[in-house]
């Protein structure tokens, strides 16, 4: 019986251990300990955090479930491209952690200049910290392949993991 | 979709209302007073020619194939009628995607020889351009008037819309041109560059957005404290006709404009023109840049030096 009880606790012990070690984030389809943000580890508190922040600030556009506006290929009536998905559908994951940042910051006129698009700058709305934990949140959601993908575009845009 | 902009007669009538004979004047007089290259409509010229290995494929009202010999082999061509494009593959010898100003994409796996239609989910409007991807053989992309950027990963026979038309001048612009070129956008692809009635544009092939030709991968104008590399643009406003870059160069671009044959030696930054005579279509050896051939009104003509002297080909 006390060799049964003490198996027993052995694993429960080793069980929580792997929880605690895998952390499986709300939300997201990946450990935490798979998602990198410009070469650095992300939390599962970033996450959740990321998360949060994603559905007061980008939820409106991006979609609840990252998923864009509808017909989002389809021009606006304005000329400009309504808001793409940042699920693995879109190409988000083929912007670098660099551009990503970039682009959420100062808007996608910061990056490409001259280009018109409804997307807000968001360097007055969030901190840099605030911005890197909605990205990693959204990063958190790709598959493998697009998240491997992402990580050797960041990687060769310099100063990426 | 189908063109609107050719009216026809009612057989009975032989009458000219007042209201017909003074709006065809005035439209008479606003064409006369445009520059040509505002009068051709976007994609409008059905010529086309593209290197399948080193044979030439020509279509230019009829359909013709180079015989290796100086001489010319005529081909039936596809069912569906007047060719506005045609792209091959060097990865593919054999294999010639067409688009057609009546509609939809054909596709030929034996030089010309036998076509199939490979339209499957395609709009029903004009083709204006198409492209094979540089890096991968089977994705074709289709330029459609009116509508936008199709793509297709097997060889035509299914597609789906890959971008909407580029915004330019405070409106949608047909695409009139496509080119693959092989150089990294630095976001995991290379770029499809697009010629319009206004100009040059190319979108990445992840397709974000379509964006201006600069120096550099489409982030470097985050290093906007640099000064700004010299460029020459192609003409303003002119309807690029065709667009090409050489597979074995991908940084060397040849553009058929009614200005002429240019070519750029930096992906489109700095254009040079090589030729005066109204061009209509070009293409490029896959692996002898310097080797490009041309429609233009004047005939075809043929350049070994990239564009510094031309000759006429006489096609028997």
């Amino acid at each position: 019986m006390r060799r049964k009880v003490i198996l027993l606790s052995v694993v429960a012990v080793a069980s929580l251990a792997a929880i605690a070690s895998f952390a499986q984030v709300q939300g997201g389809n990946v450990r935490a300990a798979d998602v990198t943000f410009l070469g650095q580890p992300v939390t599962a508190e970033q996450i959740v955090r990321g998360k949060e922040i994603y559905a007061e600030n980008c939820a409106s556009c991006h979609g609840a479930k990252l998923e864009g506006q509808p017909d989002w290929k389809r021009r606006l009536e304005n000329g400009r491209m309504p808001a793409p998905p940042h699920d693995e559908s879109g190409h988000t994951w083929h912007h670098s952690d660099q551009d990503l940042f970039a682009i959420t910051k100062l808007g996608v006129g910061g990056v490409v200049p001259g280009y018109e698009s409804d997307m807000l700058a968001f360097g007055d709305i969030l901190s840099d910290e605030e911005i890197a934990a909605v990205l990693a949140f959204i990063k958190s959601t790709w598959p493998e392949r697009q998240r491997d993908v992402q990580a050797r575009i960041t990687a060769s845009d310099g100063d990426g993991s | 979709m189908k063109d609107t902009s050719m009216t026809t007669t009612p057989r009975h009538s032989t009458r000219l209302s007042r209201r017909t004979f003074l709006g065809a004047m005035a439209t008479g007089a606003g064409l006369i007073g445009l520059p040509f290259s505002l009068r051709a409509a976007p994609g409008a010229t059905d010529s086309a020619i593209a290197f399948d290995s080193d044979e030439l494929i020509l279509a230019d009202g009829t359909l013709s194939r180079s015989d290796g010999d100086g001489g010319w082999i005529r081909l039936s061509g596809p069912a569906a009628g007047g060719i506005r494009s045609l792209a091959t593959h060097p990865g593919r010898p054999g294999r010639i995607a067409a688009g057609l100003a009546g509609g939809g994409v054909t596709l030929s796996e034996d030089g010309g020889h036998g076509w199939e239609a490979r339209s499957q989910g395609l709009p029903d409007a004009p083709v204006t351009a198409v492209t094979v991807a540089a890096a991968e053989p089977d994705t074709i992309y289709a330029a459609i008037r009116g509508d936008g950027l199709w793509k297709s990963e097997n060889a035509g026979r299914s597609w789906a819309l890959a971008m909407d038309r580029p915004w330019l001048a405070d409106a949608e612009r047909d695409l009139t041109a496509l080119a693959s070129v092989d150089l990294a956008t630095g976001m995991g692809g290379i770029w499809i560059y697009a010629g319009t009635e206004l100009g040059l544009t190319r979108v990445p092939d992840c397709f974000c957005r379509w964006q201006d030709v600069q120096p550099g991968d489409a982030m470097d104008a985050l290093a906007s404290g640099k000064p700004a590399p010299s460029e020459a643009p192609l003409p303003e406003g002119e309807t690029i006709n065709a667009l090409v870059s050489a597979s074995s160069l991908p940084t060397r671009l040849y553009a058929a404009l009614p200005s002429g044959i240019w070519m750029s030696e930096d992906a489109g930054v700095v254009w040079s023109q090589k030729s005066n005579a109204r061009a209509l279509a070009v293409a490029v050896h896959a692996t002898n840049a310097d080797h490009v051939v041309a429609i233009t009104r004047d005939g075809l003509i043929e350049s070994r030096d990239g564009g510094a002297n031309w000759t006429a080909l006489v096609r028997a």
